[in-house]
């Protein structure tokens, strides 16, 4: 019978500590003990432990406390999904502690108790358990309605999990791309096996592998299996063309092989993830063992036989005193031998193969005692159990196979549905030898390889599931899933009221959706619903295992976070000259210098300069074009001399306004097409689609050359004057470059320059192209040769302010996903008589609806008013009649201007009608009858 | 709710209450079955395709509000299995034209009195509804739906960087990321919901008023004669029905086609994704247009994500790696704190995409088969509102004014509705 | 991740390419009315099956594939240039 001491912290402890002395299999390193915090006091570990092993090794029973009712737990499977293990390691929540390994100095505290491990308050919760079986909440909390937010915190507290700190620092991860002809996914036997050969026969190999060293459940074995461990490990070493990965995992399989890996060997990076297209894939996970469902099957105390072994042999810890061991297989027996090879009194071994029934577990905090089917009670304070395994199908179920049960070995196997370059092998496959498995593995390896190319297929060896008893729980009720805390009494009730479908009473109660991610939890679940209902477990099928196959960090999934920025050539003056930037799409612009209304008053006075290289630009050359440029405009094109540009809207085949700007003509075949700096890239898109899917026989190139332009307008009435300086081989008179028309020339010595006469502000402006390259000499010099000119730069925000006294929209500002021409009031620009062109026959429907809305200009009665943009203008009590889209303060006419859509029978000028802004205060605007608030004649632009 | 005879073992217990649950436990009897088997019939009044909860949702409106006693849902599946089962379940009626801002609105009060209605706690959790602008463009949509909200009575402003980091205090506000937050959309009546409850809840209280549920029913054909629905093939028999309405989300087309109707949909699957729990930090739902990233942290204290559907049509709901990478990038540029958070699991439902973004319910040109389809990826939240309408239109055969503007002819009359700018993350 | 077999380039990520939609033939402008053009504008095939769709290798060659893909296992068992009379 176990002695019991107290600990200053409180947690129970087994008499006489609990290493043992050196085990041949054995991953710590006793040259390098090492001490680490847990729960505030200081522990010893050597190198090679993990977590939970050095703790168990310190005789702690008690790692952390339960979901739901705060039940004590301890080490239960000593692997990576240990339900009872999970703790959080400094700012890092929900660390598996039976697979991480230890470092010195670690600070390592249990999560989900308050105020400690020991006296945790929540565990009142387990007197109130049958009140709050699985879904209670359901069928509670439901009046008063306006308590809910209340009931909400009190529920909130029982979350499990760890913390996350706002403060956290910023790790370091990376992302990788691959390209392995076979990638293995698992280290056990067969899984080396397969690498091997593969590797022999000339394939790239990665070999991925959840624990910190090869070997799966060799590692743990008797000496035959520890000598194979070695010949393997020695054969990978010494094999090239293999990429060993450790303390890695696959975690998905995705279309065509495209497969994921979180790495966590690299000392560079916390966690990476690696992107592999693998040209085949070998699916080695083993099998995980699987709990038995009996009562107390959760107290510290009870383990698996896999977790049994693995302490003893691994670690060199013994597990407990006094043990009972229940086993259904020989795996449980070679528990047995383990667990006296290190001086634990094995006081019964219950083999289910032969009658013999385990019955409960009982005990306080842990355990103290087992009853048996026989009638007899054994006290002890550790119990074993062997009941049978679970084949974890996920990357086979992603590949589109549906796992089959195979009745005679009580688990389910992956089904025949796998495309041929997944492949199976190991135990997931079958059971067998570790010779067996190494047979196949290796036959699986040369598969896959020749898959790519290399060697020539082995014929594979048969690799059955063995029979083994099918063995779920046993007469009495318990833990199904011990992350959620749920039992199979849960789920009996669940069925009765109707949840009896996997799906649904996997949603109605939360078995597998908990921290395991349904690894131990699934087949029982199935299992017990199956007994509930009466089915099979065929009949009642089992939940789709989702991704991804272990937990992987959203830090590993951002990797770096790289969102480029584009700027302009232009940028370093901007940012000497404190330009404020703005985000606009993937740009970084100056929306101001400073004053941007004194902006505008130096381009309407003087002359002002801006960066408009964002400007979407393509270059168009062909005989074919004027047909491309009728059928993407709404206007005409067909007459367009060369040297002369025309303004051009672009619509949607449903009518609606879907880009506008410029084009001109250039030469002989050769057009310059402006579209806004937003829309850039689709156009070109949208060209593309229509000249390689409709119009294949036009004879058009088009190249993308918005970023080869450094693009600005120079704009005021001394605008010209300031060009001459730096032109000299164009004519820039009014009577030579007229209003709308394009001129190549050099500027500031810089040759092949565009210069166009377009005015977006409503001024005598020339819109210049400069190849990139130069843009910020030319820049320069323009700011240079202007000092005595007043010449300014400007930004967005005066530009705006400008183009809105002009009345020009902005498609997308002033249009939105469902305004047509007609509405945008295109009238004048539409011409219907034209052949065939992108939104005709919606225009013509658009033309002869009478009373639709319509952009139109708008001012408020009250000058100083400036309602803000997207406030909406109101009828009545509260019907909208349409919004103000655009809106600013005029510093040229010293009043607000409006830009909006209104209803139908408000558009007549002249028209008040009322704005709600979003205070709530009313003001009334009129309707103009131009969108050009100002010199609507356009006067000052063709000078 | 009307009550209805236990056919368990024990005390007859029918109303869930804090009363009810001691009482079982004490006694440790069963409950009732939340809803019961049937043999099909061969007729009904009306067949509802599809046990989501716009299927579950009308037929339940139809018996409790209109009195209709031979009512059929089917689904090929469980209950719930579909998009219903597979959202984020985030309810919010913050949109943008005023026709979409009334229906959600429905739907939002609807669900405030829902567990009290159906007896079934649905865990409605009112938590406040960020929607983040990130370029001046953003800011006017989030300024144009607040407004719009305002005048429809709906609680929703513009608040700037300050006072969204007082709300989120895990949120980076700062001016120095890459996609600054200028402002955000606050609606403080959206929240989340248990759509499972939801799901069972609409599903428990129909079945007691006597609708039927059939599960593992798949529709095989729709039988039309002379421009009207006569009945449906299922795979359990053949069924006649006057009225047939089309609620599924996923296979509208495929439902549609069958009756010779077809519609303006494509169908893109949408992706979720879940984390390990952690200590409540979050408790506004939070959403990026711009980074096309959506957040929430539930009561079990893990975090759920959406973004965008995926880029193509496709019926798969197999999940793609793209869709955790983008998700976790733009997650850490809210939130860069949690990078040592795990996602714990991925799935994905079937989103059926119409030309504006907003969905089609009412008649179509066979007389008899009403669709409620096209929901895009705000299906969840007006299940209530959808349930209601098409139960009135079913019963009466009038269009209630609530959903007219949803109709399947607006698409050759040019009456889009665009709900482009408040659907949901970048389409 | 899907693997599209670009004309040009050969087998890519999906990710490089834009997703155009399903093809469509798309009616005489000038001959048409308000039924067949909605139609052709808003009504989708939408099939849980071998579909005919266009892609663009918008980070690639920059050109235009038809691709014959199942929407149900997304597996492209063609592609190719598209040919003259599908619509954009």
């Amino acid at each position: 019978m176990s002695g019991v001491m107290w600990r200053p912290r409180g947690t129970r402890v087994s008499a006489g500590g609990a290493r043992v002395g050196p085990r041949p299999g054995e991953v710590i390193d006793r040259a390098k003990p090492f001490s680490f915090s847990w729960e505030g006091a200081s522990y010893r570990a050597f190198e090679g432990d993990t977590i939970a092993s050095a703790l168990v090794a310190s005789g702690v029973r008690v790692i952390s406390r339960s979901f739901k009712y705060h039940r004590p737990r301890g080490i239960m499977t000593a692997s990576y999904h240990d339900p009872g293990c999970t703790v959080q390691v400094d700012d890092e929540p929900n660390v598996r502690g039976a697979h991480r390994r230890v470092l010195p100095g670690m600070v390592v505290n249990s999560q989900n108790s308050w105020p400690s491990l020991r006296l945790d308050i929540f565990a009142a919760n387990q007197v109130v358990a049958p009140f709050i079986g699985a879904g209670f909440y359901y069928k509670t909390f439901i009046k008063p309605q306006r308590l809910w937010p209340y009931y909400e915190k009190v529920l909130q507290r029982f979350a499990a999990g760890g913390r996350v700190d706002s403060e956290s620092a910023h790790a370091r991860y990376d992302k990788r791309y691959a390209h392995p002809e076979v990638l293995v996914a698992g280290g056990g036997p067969a899984g080396i096996a397969a690498a091997l050969a593969a590797a022999e026969a000339g394939a790239r190999v990665m070999l991925v592998e959840e624990e910190y060293e090869l070997g799966g459940h060799l590692r743990w074995g008797g000496q035959e299996e520890l000598d194979l461990l070695r010949q393997l490990r020695d054969a990978v070493a010494g094999q090239e063309g293999i990429e060993v990965l450790t303390n890695s995992a696959v975690t998905g399989r995705y279309d065509d092989n495209w497969i994921a890996v979180v790495q966590r060997n690299n000392p560079h990076v916390v966690e990476r993830l690696i992107k592999a297209r693998a040209k085949s894939l070998v699916v080695a996970p083993g099998l995980i063992e699987r709990p038995y469902v009996f009562e107390g099957n959760d107290l510290p105390g009870v383990m698996l036989s896999t977790a049994a072994r693995r302490l003893v042999n691994l670690y060199a810890v013994k597990p407990g005193m006094r043990a009972v061991v229940f086993t259904a297989n020989d795996e449980g027996l070679a528990a047995a031998d383990d667990l006296q090879s290190v001086g634990v009194d094995v006081v019964r071994v219950v083999d289910a193969r032969s009658g013999g029934r385990l019955v409960r577990a009982r005990g306080g905090r842990v355990l103290s005692a087992v009853d048996l089917g026989d009638g007899s009670s054994v006290e002890c304070d550790l119990l074993v159990t062997a009941v049978g395994w679970t084949a974890p199908t996920l990357l086979t179920n992603m590949a589109g196979d549906r796992p089959i049960y195979a009745e005679h070995a009580a688990r389910f196997v992956p089904g025949l549905n796998l495309p041929p370059n997944v492949l199976v092998t190991g135990g997931i496959a079958g059971d067998g030898s570790p010779d067996q498995l190494v047979a196949h593995g290796r036959a699986t390896g040369t598969l896959a390889a020749a898959t790519s190319g290399h060697g020539s297929p082995l014929e594979l060896p048969a690799l059955e599931p063995a029979d083994h008893p099918s063995l779920f729980r046993s007469s009495t009720h318990g833990f199904v899933d011990f992350t959620e805390d749920i039992s199979s009494k849960d789920i009996f009730a669940a069925a009765k009221e109707g949840y009896d479908s996997v799906e649904l009473v996997k949603r109605y109660t939360t078995a597998t959706m908990g921290q395991a991610q349904g690894k131990l939890e699934t087949l029982n679940t199935v299992a017990v619903l199956a007994a509930a209902t009466g089915r099979t477990i065929e009949e009642t099928g089992t939940t789709v295992w989702r991704p991804p196959h272990v937990p992987i960090s959203l830090g590993a999934l951002a990797g770096r976070i790289l969102e480029p920025v584009r700027y302009s050539p232009m940028q370093p003056w901007h940012e000497s000259h404190r330009a404020r930037p703005i985000v606009a799409g993937l740009w970084i612009r100056p929306e101001h210098y400073g004053d941007a209304a004194g902006e505008v008053r130096n381009v309407r006075e003087n002359v002002g300069i801006i960066d408009v290289t964002p400007l979407g630009k393509l270059d168009l050359r062909g005989p074919d074009v004027p047909r491309l440029l009728n059928f993407l405009y709404v206007n005409k094109w067909s007459k367009l001399d060369i040297g002369a540009v025309r303004y051009g809207v672009m619509c949607n085949e449903d009518g609606v306004v879907l880009d506008d700007g410029v084009t001109g003509h250039l030469g002989p075949d050769r057009y310059f097409m402006s579209t806004t700096s937003s829309g850039a890239a689709a156009v070109y898109e949208w060209i593309e689609d229509w000249l390689q899917t409709a119009f294949l026989d036009w004879q058009v190139h088009v190249t993308p050359v918005t970023s080869a332009y450094a693009s600005m307008n120079v704009a005021g009435p001394k605008s010209r004057e300031l060009l001459s300086r730096v032109v000299s081989d164009v004519d820039l008179s009014p009577e030579a470059f007229a209003y709308m028309n394009v001129r190549t020339g050099t500027i500031a010595g810089i040759p092949e320059c565009l210069m166009w006469r377009i005015g977006f502000t409503g001024e005598l402006s020339f819109e210049i192209h400069v190849p990139a390259g130069y843009g910020l000499e030319v820049w320069e010099a323009l700011m240079d040769e202007g000092r005595d000119l007043g010449v300014g730069a400007f930004g967005l925000e005066a530009q705006r302010i400008m183009r809105l006294e002009k009345g020009h929209f902005i498609v997308g500002q002033d249009t939105d996903a469902v305004t047509q021409a007609y509405r945008a009031g295109l009238d004048w620009l539409v011409k219907l008589d034209k052949d065939d062109f992108v939104g005709k026959p919606e225009l013509v429907w658009e033309s002869q609806r009478e009373g639709a809305s319509r952009l139109v200009g708008l001012q408020p009665i009250d000058p100083n008013v400036v309602p803000p943009e997207a406030s909406q203008i109101v009828s009545g009590a509260s019907k909208i009649e349409g919004r103000i889209t655009s809106s600013r303060y005029s510093p040229t006419l010293g009043r607000s201007i409006c830009l909006g859509i209104v209803s139908g029978h408000l558009v007549a000028p002249g028209t008040v009608v009322t704005i709600q802004l979003p205070d709530g205060a009313l003001v009334a605007a009129k309707v103009m009858e131009h969108h050009a608030h100002f010199d609507h004649e356009g006067t000052r632009l063709r000078g | 709710m009307k009550g209805r005879a236990g056919n368990g073992h024990g005390p007859p217990v029918q109303r869930y209450s804090a009363l009810s649950l001691v009482r079982h436990g004490l006694t440790k009897g069963d409950w009732p079955k939340v809803w019961r088997t049937h043999e099909l019939e061969r007729s009904y009044d009306v067949v509802v395709i599809g046990a989501g909860v716009h299927g579950l949702a009308t037929a339940y409106y139809l018996a409790a509000n209109h009195g209709a006693r031979r009512v059929a849902v089917v689904d090929k599946g469980y209950v719930g299995g579909g998009g219903s089962g597979r959202n984020t379940a985030i309810v919010r009626s913050n949109y943008l034209t005023p026709e979409g801002v009334r229906f959600y609105d429905r739907s939002v009060r609807l669900y405030q009195s829902l567990a009290a209605d159906l007896n079934f706690n649905i865990m409605f959790a009112q938590r406040g509804h960020l929607t983040l602008a990130h370029n001046d463009g953003s800011i006017r949509t989030m300024r144009w739906r607040a407004e719009v909200n305002k005048l429809e009575g709906i609680d929703s402003e513009v608040i700037g960087p300050d006072e969204i980091k007082k709300l989120v205090p895990f949120m980076d506000t700062s001016a120095h990321t890459r996609y600054p937050i200028l402002g955000a959309l606050y609606h403080p009546p959206g929240g989340i919901v248990r759509h499972d409850a939801v799901n069972w809840g609409y599903a428990r209280a129909a079945d007691a008023l006597g609708v039927q549920i059939h599960q593992n029913t798949e529709v095989l054909g729709i039988s039309v004669k002379s421009g009207r629905v006569t009945g449906v093939t299922t795979s359990q028999g053949e069924i006649s029905a006057p009225t047939v309405i089309n609620c599924t989300a996923g296979w509208a087309s495929l439902i549609a086609d069958m009756a010779g109707v077809s519609l303006p949909i494509i169908t893109h699957p949408l992706q979720a994704a879940v984390t390990e729990p952690v200590k409540m930090f979050l408790e506004a739902v939070v959403v990026s247009g711009s980074l096309h990233v959506y957040v929430s942290q539930t009561d079990r204290g893990e975090l759920v994500f959406g973004a965008s559907t995926d880029p193509y049509a496709s019926y798969s709901m197999r999940g793609s790696l793209e869709f955790t990478e983008e998700l976790a990038s733009h997650v850490l540029e809210l939130i860069p704190s949690i990078a040592k958070m795990r996602v714990l699991r991925q799935w994905s439902g079937l989103c059926d995409i119409t030309p504006d973004f907003s969905p089609v319910m009412g008649v179509t040109p066979v007389d008899g088969f009403l669709v409620d389809v096209g929901w895009g990826t705000y299906g969840f939240k007006a299940g209530p509102a959808a349930g209601e309408a098409m139960a009135e239109l079913a019963a009466t055969g009038k269009t209630p004014a609530l959903i007219a503007a949803f109709d399947l002819a607006r698409f050759p009359e040019g009456r889009l509705v665009g709900e482009r700018g408040a659907a949901a993350v970048g389409h | 991740m899907i693997l599209i077999n670009c004309p040009n380039c050969g087998p890519r990520n999906s990710a490089e390419f834009a997703y155009f939609g399903e093809t469509k033939p798309r009616p005489d402008a000038n001959e048409t009315d308000l039924a067949e053009w909605s139609h052709y504008l808003y009504m989708k095939r939408n099939p849980a099956g071998w579909t005919s769709e266009h892609w663009y290798h918008r980070e690639g060659c920059r050109k235009f594939l038809v691709a014959e893909r199942h929407t149900v296992t997304n597996e492209i068992r063609s592609t190719g240039t598209p040919g003259a009379g599908h619509g954009g």
